[in-house]
C-alpha cells in the first residue's frame, strides 16, 4: 500500500478539485431536494428522524467512498465503513419503528419497498466489503442508497392500512424475496461494471455506455410524457395528498408548457456524445472521443439545469390538461419516475467523470479482474434462486387471492424475462464456460431488465398507452 | 431424403442446446412485445380501441398480437421448447448415467494426462504413500477407496456424485410447470358468480379471454348465508367475508366462511372472495306516511315483495320499482340500474279490498301529494339486497406447477451449491527408476473453488510425505511438480 501513502502528498490536483466538486454537487442536491421534502416531527427515535439520520450518514459514507475512489486514501474506507454501519443501524431503527407502528413488515408501497431496499443494499455493501474485501463497491452502491432515501422523502410515507388482497403472508414473503434478489442483482451489476474497468475496457466505451443509458432514460421520459412541447406530469391534490384520477387506474396528466422542448434538448445533448463516439469508431480517429468527452460535460450541465427547472416548476405553479377543465397542482412525490430518471442519469454521468479522471487510481484499488468475475458469478448464484422463489411465492399469493397463479400481466411477464436472462447467464457460464467480458455484459443486461421490471413496468408501460390515447 | 433421415435431422435439430436457447429467446421477445401492445384479456375494450387506429388494430388482431399469450403460435413455441428440453435431456442422459453408475475408478496413464489438476511427489515407500494419501483425503472429507486394476493399486475418492443429475431435475421441473399450465388451459376454467344473501346459485359466467359471456353449471349450488365488509377508520376496506354453504343433491355438503386470501376448496374447485356489493333492487323501502286529514308523519317499512299494515288497517305494498326512471308518453320507463332517481308505484288497499295506485316520481316530487288518498307517502330510505361476488376456478394443473417449483428449487440448489469432485491417486514411475505418488482431480463445475481445495490437498500431502524424503529432494521435486502442474 505504498501508493496510498504517496497520494496525499501530491499537490492539489484534479483529484482534490473533483472531491470538492463532488461534495458540492452532493450538498446542492441534498439541500435542493430536502427543501422540497416535508418537514419532520415525532419522537427522536421515530422513523422520520432515524431515516434522516441514515440519510446524513449514508451521504457521508457515499462521499467518503467516492473520495477513496478518487484519492485512494485507505483511511477513507474505514471511516466510510463506520458511517455505513451507523447509517445501517439508524435505517434498521426506522424499519423497526415503522414495522411496529404498522403491525406488519414494511413492503406495501413504493416508500416502504425503498426503505427495505436501502436497508438490504447497505447490508450487502457491508458484507461485500468485510467478506469479499471489495472495498470500492460502496462508491457505487452508497450513492444509490442516498438517491433512494432522497426519493423516499418525496413519497407519501403515512402508514396506510392494507386492503384485503394485500393481507397475506405469501405477499410479504414474495416482496422480501424480491428486495433481496433485486439488491443482489444491483451488487452484481456494480461488480460487472468494475470488472469491465479492470478488464481494461476503453474509457470511451464507458462514455458511450453512459451516454446510451442517458439517452434511454430521456427517450423513455419523452416517449411517455412529451406532448406538443409540453411535459406531462401527474396532477396531485396537495390537500388530500393523492393523485388526481380521471378514472380508475388512469391518473390525470397536466402539461407543463415548454418543458418538453427543454428535455428534447437534453436528449439531443445526451445523444451527441454517443453519435461522436460512433463516428470516431467508424473513422478510427480517437480525436472524436475527446470531443465526445466534452459533450458529456455539456449534457451533464444541461441535465442539472433541467432538474432544477423541473423542481422549481413543479413546486410553483398550476397547469391545465386538455381533457379536464381548470388548473391543477402537481408535486414531486407524484412523479417518482421522472425524478428517479433525472437523478439517476446525473449520478451515472458523475460516475463516468470519476472514471475519466481517476481511472488509474481506481484500478489500483479494485480487486483483480479475475476476482471480480468470480464474485459476480457467486452473487448471481445467490440472486437467481431468490428470484425463482420470489416468482413462485408471487404465483402462490396470486393463486390465493385471485384464483390464478399466472395471468401474464406485464409485471409477471417481465419478472419471467428477468429470470430467463439470469438463467441464460448461469447456463452459459456452467455449460459453455462463458467468463469475463461476455459474462459481465450479460450481468449488466440482467440488471437493466431488473430496473425495467421495477420502474419501467409501473411507470413506462401504462404511460405509453395513456398518451397513445391522447 | 428418406423419412428416417428427416426424423434424424429433426431430432438432431431439436436435441441441440442451441435450438433450445434460440426458442426461449423468441418466447422472451414475444412476451416482452405482449407487455407493450395492449392485450385484450387484460385491458378494457375501449382502451384498445382508443390506443390504435382501426387498420392497425385489424392487423394486430389478425396476427394474434393483441392476445399473444393465448395465440396458437405462442403455445406452439412453448411446446417446441418443451420438446427441445426432452430431446436434449434424452441426448445427454447416457453420458451422465455412465459417469454416475460406472465411474472411472482407476486412473490409467493416458487418463492421468487428461486431468486439469495433478500433483506428483517422489516417494520411497509405495504402500505407505497411498496410506498417507488416504489419510489426507479423509481429512478433507472424502471417503477414499483402494482400487486394484491389472495388478496396480490406486485410490479413488469422490464427493456429491448426484450433482450430475441437477440439470435433469431443473429440466424436469420446467416440464412439470409447462405441463401443469397446459392441463389448466385444456380442462381448467375460471369464472365468477354473484350470490345474493340467502340465495343458492350454481351457474358461473366464464372468464372468456375473448370477452364472451358463456356460462357453466357447477356440480353444486353455492348458498350465501351472510356477507359483510369491515372498514378501517378512514373508510378503506379492511375485510370482506362471506359465509358460504355448498348444496349437492339438495343436501348441504360443506360450509366455510371465506375471506380474501383464504379460499374455499371443495373437490378441486376453489371459491374466492372477489368483491362485495349491493344490488339495485331494495329489500325494503321506508316511507313517511302523513295522514291527509292532518297529524304526525309515521315511518312505514315495506318489504319489496310483501306488505305493511298501516295504523287504520289499510295495507301498503310496492307494485313497481324503477331504480332510475324517465317518463315518455305518460309512461314510466327504466333508464339505468343505478338507484339514483327511482320511481315507485305503491298500492294502498283498504279493508274492502279496493286498491288505490299511487306514484312517487322521485326527482319531480318525493310525495304522493294530491293523488287522492288518506295518506301522503314520501320515500325516506331503503335497505338493499347484499350480494357477494365470488370467483370460481378449477385448475387441477396447478399441482403440477407447485411440484415443478419445488423440484426446481431442489435442482437449483444442487446445480449451484454442489459439485461432483473426483480425485485419483496412484503410484507411478518417475522415468529415472524412482517412484512417484501421483494425485489428480477434476470437477464438473465451479473450477475456481476446486483449484483452491486441490492446492490445500497438495500442500497437505507434501507436508505429510516430506518426512519420507530428504529435505533437499523434497524441495527439488516440489519445484518440478509446480512446473508440471
Amino acid at each position: 500500500m505504498s501508493d496510498a501513502h504517496v497520494e496525499p502528498q501530491r499537490p492539489a490536483s484534479g483529484a482534490t478539485l473533483l472531491v470538492l466538486v463532488g461534495l458540492g454537487i452532493a450538498f446542492a442536491l441534498l439541500v435542493a431536494l430536502l427543501a422540497a421534502a416535508k418537514t419532520h416531527s415525532g419522537p427522536i427515535y421515530g422513523e422520520a428522524n432515524m431515516l434522516y439520520a441514515a440519510l446524513v450518514l449514508y451521504t457521508g459514507a457515499a462521499t467518503l467512498y467516492m473520495g477513496y475512489g478518487v484519492t485512494g486514501i485507505e483511511r477513507y474506507v474505514s471511516a466510510a465503513s463506520l458511517l455505513t454501519a451507523l447509517g445501517f443501524i439508524a435505517n434498521t431503527a426506522a424499519v423497526a419503528h415503522r414495522w411496529s407502528v404498522a403491525g406488519r413488515p414494511p413492503f406495501s408501497n413504493m416508500y416502504e419497498m425503498l426503505l427495505s431496499f436501502v436497508w438490504t443494499l447497505a447490508l450487502l455493501t457491508l458484507i461485500a466489503e468485510r467478506a469479499y474485501k471489495v472495498k470500492i463497491i460502496g462508491s457505487i452502491t452508497m450513492p444509490i442508497t442516498v438517491v433512494s432515501v432522497i426519493l423516499m422523502q418525496l413519497l407519501p410515507s403515512d402508514v396506510r392500512p392494507l386492503v384485503p388482497a394485500l393481507q397475506s403472508t405469501w405477499l410479504q414473503v414474495h416482496v422480501t424475496l424480491a428486495m433481496l434478489s433485486y439488491a443482489a442483482c444491483a451488487v452484481s451489476f456494480a461488480l460487472a461494471l468494475m470488472f469491465l474497468i479492470q478488464d481494461n475496457m476503453k474509457t470511451e466505451s464507458f462514455q458511450a455506455l453512459t451516454s446510451a443509458g442517458m439517452v434511454a432514460i430521456y427517450a423513455a421520459m419523452l416517449l411517455t410524457r412529451f406532448r406538443s412541447g409540453a411535459l406531462g406530469v401527474t396532477a396531485y391534490d396537495l390537500e388530500a395528498k393523492t393523485e388526481v384520477m380521471v378514472s380508475r387506474g388512469h391518473p390525470l396528466f397536466i402539461q407543463i408548457p415548454d418543458l418538453g422542448w427543454l428535455y428534447l434538448l437534453v436528449l439531443l445533448s445526451a445523444l451527441a456524445p454517443l453519435a461522436l463516439y460512433i463516428v470516431g469508431q467508424l473513422k478510427k480517429d480517437a480525436s472524436w472521443f475527446d470531443v465526445a468527452s466534452k459533450g458529456m460535460f455539456v449534457t451533464l450541465m444541461l441535465q442539472a439545469a433541467g432538474l432544477a427547472i423541473f423542481v422549481a416548476r413543479v413546486k410553483h405553479g398550476q397547469y391545465g390538461a386538455p381533457e379536464a377543465d381548470g388548473l391543477y397542482s402537481t408535486a414531486l412525490p407524484a412523479n417518482p419516475f421522472l425524478l428517479a430518471g433525472m437523478v439517476g442519469s446525473i449520478v451515472a454521468g458523475l460516475l463516468y467523470l470519476l472514471l475519466l479522471w481517476r481511472r488509474e487510481g481506481l484500478q489500483r484499488m479494485m480487486p483483480s479482474a479475475n476476482d471480480l468475475d468470480r464474485v459476480t458469478y457467486k452473487i448471481i448464484c445467490i440472486a437467481f434462486p431468490l428470484l425463482t422463489l420470489m416468482i413462485a411465492a408471487g404465483a402462490y399469493w396470486a393463486n390465493q387471492a385471485w384464483g390464478s397463479y399466472w395471468s401474464w400481466d406485464p409485471k409477471e411477464t417481465w419478472a419471467a424475462i428477468t429470470w430467463l436472462v439470469y438463467a441464460g447467464y448461469l447456463h452459459m457460464r456452467i455449460t459453455r464456460g462463458w467468463k469475463g467480458r461476455r459474462a459481465a455484459w450479460f450481468a449488466i443486461l440482467g440488471f437493466a431488465v431488473v430496473i425495467f421490471t421495477f420502474f419501467g413496468v409501473t411507470y413506462l408501460l401504462p404511460g405509453l398507452h395513456a398518451y397513445a390515447a391522447g | 431424403m428418406g423419412l428416417k433421415s428427416i426424423w434424424t435431422k429433426l431430432y438432431q435439430t431439436l436435441a441441440s442446446v442451441r435450438t433450445g436457447i434460440f426458442l426461449i429467446i423468441i418466447v422472451g421477445v414475444f412476451s416482452a412485445i405482449g407487455t407493450v401492445i395492449l392485450q385484450r384479456p387484460t385491458s378494457e375494450p375501449e382502451d384498445v380501441q382508443r390506443a390504435y387506429s382501426p387498420e392497425t388494430l385489424m392487423w394486430l388482431d389478425r396476427l394474434g398480437l393483441t392476445d399473444i399469450f393465448h395465440a396458437w403460435w405462442f403455445l406452439l413455441l412453448l411446446s417446441l421448447f418443451c420438446v427441445c428440453l426432452i430431446f436434449v435431456s434424452v441426448d445427454h442422459w447416457p453420458n451422465s448415467w455412465k459417469v454416475y453408475s460406472k465411474p472411472i475408478r482407476f486412473a490409467e496413464p493416458h487418463f492421468r494426462a487428461s486431468l486439469p489438476r495433478t500433483v506428483k511427489i517422489a516417494v520411497t515407500d509405495e504402500a505407505g504413500a497411498l496410506t498417507v494419501a488416504e489419510r489426507v483425503l479423509s481429512r478433507f472429507g472424502f471417503k477414499p477407496e483402494r482400487v486394484t486394476e491389472n495388478g496396480a493399486t490406486g485410490i479413488y475418492a469422490e464427493k456429491q456424485r448426484y450433482s450430475v443429475f441437477a440439470v435433469y431435475l431443473v429440466h424436469l421441473s420446467l416440464l412439470c410447470i409447462f405441463a401443469g399450465y397446459i392441463v389448466d388451459g385444456i380442462v381448467g376454467y375460471r369464472g365468477n358468480i354473484m350470490v345474493p344473501e340467502g340465495q343458492a346459485l350454481g351457474q358461473i359466467t366464464l372468464r372468456d379471454d375473448r370477452g364472451g359471456q358463456s356460462k357453466k353449471t357447477l356440480p353444486f349450488l353455492i348458498r350465501c348465508d351472510g356477507a359483510g365488509e369491515e372498514t378501517y377508520a378512514d373508510g378503506s376496506p379492511k375485510k370482506w367475508w362471506s359465509k358460504l354453504a355448498l348444496i349437492e343433491g339438495g343436501k348441504q355438503v360443506a360450509a366455510k366462511t371465506i375471506v380474501v386470501n383464504d379460499p374455499f376448496v371443495y373437490h378441486g374447485i376453489r371459491i374466492y372472495q372477489a368483491s362485495m356489493g349491493q344490488s339495485s333492487t331494495p329489500r325494503t323501502l321506508t316511507f313517511a306516511a302523513t295522514p291527509t286529514s292532518g297529524g304526525e308523519a309515521a315511518p312505514v317499512e315495506v318489504p319489496l315483495n310483501g306488505k305493511a299494515v298501516l295504523a287504520d288497517g289499510e295495507s301498503l305494498s310496492v307494485l313497481r320499482w324503477v331504480p332510475d326512471y324517465y317518463v315518455q308518453d305518460n309512461e314510466v320507463y327504466k333508464k339505468s340500474d343505478e338507484p339514483e332517481n327511482p320511481a315507485v308505484q305503491l298500492g294502498l288497499t283498504n279493508a274492502k279490498g279496493e286498491t288505490r295506485k299511487l306514484w312517487i316520481l322521485y326527482s319531480q316530487l318525493n310525495s304522493t301529494k294530491g293523488q287522492d288518498a288518506p295518506y301522503e307517502f314520501a320515500l325516506k330510505s331503503a335497505t338493499w339486497e347484499k350480494y357477494t361476488g365470488l370467483e370460481v376456478s378449477h385448475q387441477p394443473g396447478q399441482y403440477g406447477v407447485w411440484i415443478g417449483v419445488v423440484l426446481m428449487a431442489c435442482g437449483l440448489v444442487i446445480a449451484f451449491y454442489t459439485q461432483h469432485v473426483r480425485i485419483w491417486a496412484a503410484i507411478a514411475d518417475d522415468g529415472k527408476g524412482g517412484k512417484l505418488l501421483w494425485v489428480g482431480g477434476t470437477t464438473n463445475k465451479n473450477r475456481d473453488r476446486f483449484q483452491v481445495k486441490f492446492e490445500q490437498i497438495k500442500t497437505a500431502l507434501q507436508e505429510e510425505l516430506g518426512g519420507a524424503t530428504s529435505k533437499a529432494g523434497q524441495k527439488n521435486h516440489e519445484e518440478k511438480t509446480l512446473t508440471q502442474a
